[in-house]
């Protein structure tokens, strides 16, 4: 149980740390930025600015103006508050999505990694097959047989499609890892394989890990953007998802002058995207010595 | 006859984090034809940065701030030599320069070859980067070549790199660098990474080849043993500046500089009891905060203040025995017993 | 080359051990296994499963008024197997119908057979998809490689944050995009233009007309494949060709005198080129899942817009013979990379060779 305090404290004073050096880079800092705005918006905004009940038949299709920053949609409504009001779901599938697949992809790369021989041999083996199949169709074929419509399940299901690619790097980290003095020193001590774990190999992972998790959070971004475009996964809410594809199946896109009820739910998940990234970037540079001279 | 190689007041430059370090520092000397003159010291005291300024293949921060570096190719009918300031060639010269005339044999040779590459490919490439060689006379002199640092040659020749052992590789890299007969090959710690036995192997091979062939060598090592072996003559190297430079027999039998001192006493002998063994005291000089005076004189157990304020100029203890140091004749008597 | 020799004790794991000393024969096994593995999933998925598609199917036939043992039959004839016999005999039939290349008849378009619509769909697909791969790999390889010559100028700065920004956006906004900027607002090419994979009436033969036809209706589907998998190529290519321009051999290429090109091409290129095969697997499998939607978006008669169809009309024998063909496909691309990495890495070249 020590272990774990001291890991937790260990880790918050990293993350303070961590937090300091991000401060210093620019991209990284706007990315936080971007991230931690789309979480206010998309938990609290909605109290603030409830989403519209009925049709504004005047303002349907309008463009930007003062009282509709964003335009309005097909229905009128306007689209600023949609997208404030559309964005609970695809944030929290891409974390339940990144967090439990990186969690998956943590214990089997280390236990592959740990006990090395066949056991790491047909670990790796399968993942290597698993890596081969196309994931997208496979994810559209279950959710459409499984009928999946609420967003757990479907974090879940995608969390499972997606952590081999993870794992097979989570490996490669911990055997580099494994390599270094002060670990082997610490099994030579045999301080007992938790010790190990807990305070030698996993706080030299963090950045690492928290990177994969960013990665996998854009890709179930994508994945979800992809089956709600498809009309597989109909939420009853409007998430951005959704209000992309209503509006590309009404024409939206050749239509210049509604073109903004579409831009606006892409702008939001595009930004969403690149604030995952370049916060993820920044984490890379701070963490890894032989990039941070570059870029 | 002319010397092979002159280097004059080269000085080399590195742009660290931590500010500008000069790595050689005013370095003069000469490699005459015909001989194999040795670089020796501490890792981190210049001596592979001298070799790769030669080549002019210095990493980017590296920069040569001044000095002169003239090769001279001759025959032996003794007509006037071909003459090449060697810091003055650029693009397709330079190119044509390294390894025609003056080829290096790198340290760590396991990664010298490209992987995918047979190491048949690696001669072809060489011969046709300089318009030497093909087909059937390259193979024979290829081979010929192989035979000589007593290698199977018809087997090596078709090999890629990974089925070769380290010390394969490093021979056949030797025999690579004779490939064009330049005048000039630089080893640069040629046997670090390889056992004892190995390193043996490769020792005899360049001995034969020094007796066989015609070429100056310059022998980069920390290993006064091996530099004993081979070389005709050895320079001492301390913090970028050759601190003392004589023939074999003299730096071994009557060395003057401290430093030169302290690393024979630090080769175990055959006949020497351990107890004479000892080591230089601290460690090389941080090349950004150097000490001021005589770069030395922290480990020195002669210095006084003189060394301590001002840096001693080279001066001449015998005629072609050259040492930087203010108390070398001092040196000479005490230090037999070092510590 | 050595004989078969009959292992004396046979077992798995001798079996295993063997495989895994063989890079081709552990390729080829790998490919099949996985093909049978995915095709075993798929009917577990449509027939074996608590609430499989069949039962929702026999449901549904019998709530429209079919009688329960006509339904039985109908839904036997489309799958192509008696959803009376015990459920390993399903299984067996399953496989021996697939291997023989029959996927079964579409819930929808009565009377068609899967293969049949798989077989017209298929060309248009291998060739946007291919024609893409080997575009972005080729470019991202060259792109990656001017990166990394030229770390830290600003063309590495404006790469390298372009190909991250490429990287991060998902394929289907990069879809919709094109069609915002290039059909709508800049006007550069009729929307028409974008949709389906060759014009009303042409017909597929060898000629200019059909070619230059084809060319025109693909290239936006093209330029949005290969901008939504460049990034990934160039960040990796800068850092592969990073790592080999440290290496030693590099060096005293150099020291040898070689010529700048030989060194780019033959020592610098070709090594940093080598890990990103492995990787070919990955990007061929997530290009095939892009075409689901972009083939959609576009309107590209392909196999993604047929499995997209299916998707939405719960066609589930086509929805499970497109899976089941795109993946052998993606399986047998990988094997097709598999070898020509062995080809040009002589460190895993293929044992049995010259011995």
């Amino acid at each position: 149980m020590t272990n774990l305090t001291d890991t937790l404290s260990n880790l918050l004073r990293e993350l303070i740390k961590s937090f300091k050096i991000l401060s210093r880079n620019t991209m990284g800092m706007i990315g936080f930025i971007i991230i931690v705005t789309i979480l206010f918006l998309s938990f609290i905004g909605p109290s603030l600015w409830p989403p519209e009940a009925s049709a504004n038949v005047d303002d349907i299709n309008l463009g930007v103006s003062l009282k509709h920053p964003l335009g309005a949609d097909f229905q009128g409504q306007d689209n600023l508050i949609k997208v404030i009001n559309g964005g609970r779901d695809i944030v929290t599938i891409a974390f339940i999505t990144g967090i439990t697949a990186t969690l998956i992809a943590v214990v089997v790369g280390s236990t592959s990694a740990f006990l090395g021989g066949r056991v790491d041999d047909l670990i790796m083996s399968l993942v290597n097959i698993w890596l081969t199949i196309p994931k997208f169709p496979l994810l559209a074929v279950l959710a459409t047989v499984l009928k999946l419509n609420d967003v757990v399940t479907l974090s879940l299901l995608m969390a499972l499609l997606d952590w081999p690619g993870l794992s097979r790097q989570v490996r490669s980290q911990v055997l580099s890892l494994k390599r270094r003095d002060y670990v082997e020193a610490a099994v030579m001590l045999d301080l007992g394989t938790p010790h190990i774990i807990f305070r030698e190999l996993l706080p030299n992972m963090m950045s690492f890990i928290a990177i994969a998790t960013i990665n996998t959070m854009t890709f179930a971004i994508y994945q979800q953007t992809g089956l709600v475009f498809l009309g597989i996964v109909p939420y009853s809410s409007a998430n951005w998802g959704v209000m992309i594809s209503a509006a590309e199946r009404r024409g939206v896109l050749y239509n210049p002058q509604a073109m903004w009820s579409i831009i606006a739910p892409m702008g939001a998940i595009v930004l969403f995207q690149l604030g995952l990234v370049s916060f993820a970037r920044s984490l890379d540079e701070i963490f890894n010595p032989r990039l941070r001279i570059g870029v | 006859m002319q010397p092979t190689l002159t280097v004059r007041n080269l000085t080399i430059e590195y742009a660290t984090r931590r500010g500008k370090v000069q790595a050689i520092r005013n370095v003069s000397f000469d490699v005459k034809r015909g001989e194999a003159l040795a670089l020796i010291g501490e890792s981190g005291s210049g001596k592979t940065t001298l070799g790769l300024g030669i080549v002019q293949l210095l990493p980017v921060m590296a920069r040569i701030t001044s000095g002169d570096i003239l090769y001279r190719r001759q025959d032996k009918t003794g007509a006037p030599p071909l003459e090449i300031a060697a810091l003055t060639l650029k693009g397709n010269s330079l190119r044509q320069f390294r390894w025609r005339e003056c080829a290096m044999v790198f340290q760590g040779a396991l990664n010298a070859f490209n992987p995918v590459l047979k190491i048949a490919d690696h001669f072809r490439d060489t011969a046709k980067a300089h318009g030497a060689l093909n087909g059937k006379s390259l193979e024979e002199r290829g081979k010929h070549l192989l035979n000589l640092v007593r290698l199977d040659a018809e087997r090596v020749w078709k090999s890629y790199p990974h089925e070769l052992s380290g010390g394969m590789r490093q021979r056949v890299l030797i025999a690579l660098a004779l490939l064009l007969d330049p005048q000039l090959i630089i080893l640069d710690e040629p046997t670090t990474a390889l056992d004892i036995l190995t390193q043996r192997n490769i020792m005899d091979v360049l001995q034969e080849l020094r007796s066989k062939l015609d070429f100056s060598l310059i022998f980069i090592s920390h290993d006064l043993s091996l530099a004993a072996e081979l070389a005709d003559r050895v320079a001492t190297v301390y913090a970028g500046k050759i601190v003392e430079l004589s023939d074999v027999q003299t730096i071994f039998k009557a060395p003057t500089h401290p430093y030169t001192i302290g690393l024979i006493n630090a080769v175990p002998t055959l006949s020497g009891h351990k107890d004479d063994l000892t080591s230089i005291p601290g460690s090389p000089p941080d090349l950004v905060e150097m000490p001021s005076g005589c770069k030395f004189h922290p480990r020195c157990p002669l210095a006084d203040e003189q060394c301590k304020t001002r840096e001693p100029e080279s001066e001449f203890a015998a005629a072609d025995h050259q040492v930087t140091c203010w108390q070398w004749q001092k040196a000479r008597g005490v230090l037999k017993s070092y510590a | 080359m050595t004989t078969v020799t009959r292992p004396t004790r046979f077992d798995l794991l001798t079996l295993w051990d063997r495989l895994k000393s063989n890079y081709l024969l552990q390729k080829i096994a790998q490919a099949i296994f996985v093909v049978w593995f995915v095709t075993s999933v798929t009917f577990f998925v449509v027939r074996a499963m608590p609430g499989n598609a069949v039962d929702i199917l026999i449901q549904d036939l019998t709530l429209a008024g079919v009688s329960p043992e006509d339904a039985r039959n109908q839904a036997s004839l489309l799958i192509g197997l008696d959803v009376d016999k015990p459920l390993p005999e399903q299984y067996g039939t399953y496989l021996l119908n697939t291997l023989r290349g029959d996927l079964g008849q579409s819930y929808k378009s009565s009377g068609l057979k899967v293969s049949e619509l798989i077989v017209q769909v298929l060309p248009w697909t291998l060739f946007s998809v291919g024609l893409s791969l080997m575009i972005t790999f080729t470019l991202g390889i060259a792109l990656g490689a001017i990166m990394a010559y030229n770390r830290d100028t600003w063309i590495d700065h404006l790469l390298s944050n372009l190909a991250a920004t490429l990287d991060a956006v998902s394929p289907i906004l990069i879809g919709l995009l094109a069609i915002l900027l290039i059909g709508v607002t800049w006007k550069m090419i009729p929307i028409s233009d974008m949709r389906g994979a060759m014009s009303p009436g042409m017909k597929p033969e060898f000629s200019w007309d059909f070619i230059a036809d084809i060319f025109m209706h693909v290239r936006v589907l093209l330029l949005v494949y290969v901008l939504s998998t460049i990034g990934s190529w160039m960040l990796q290519m800068k850092s592969s060709t990073i790592a080999t321009l440290g290496e030693d051999y590099v060096t005293v290429a150099r020291a040898r005198g070689l010529t700048d090109a030989r060194i780019l091409t033959a020592y610098v290129g070709r090594n940093a080129t080598l890990p990103l095969f492995t990787r070919l697997a990955i990007s061929i499998g997530f290009a095939v899942g892009g075409s689901v939607l972009l083939e959609t978006l576009f309107t590209y008669r392909g196999v993604g817009f047929l499995l997209a169809k299916a998707i939405l009309e719960r066609d589930y024998p086509v929805m499970q013979g497109v899976f089941l063909i795109t993946t052998t496909a993606v399986v047998f691309a990988n094997l097709l990379v598999d070898f020509v990495y062995g080809w040009l890495d002589p460190r895993i070249r293929i044992a049995g060779g010259e011995q």
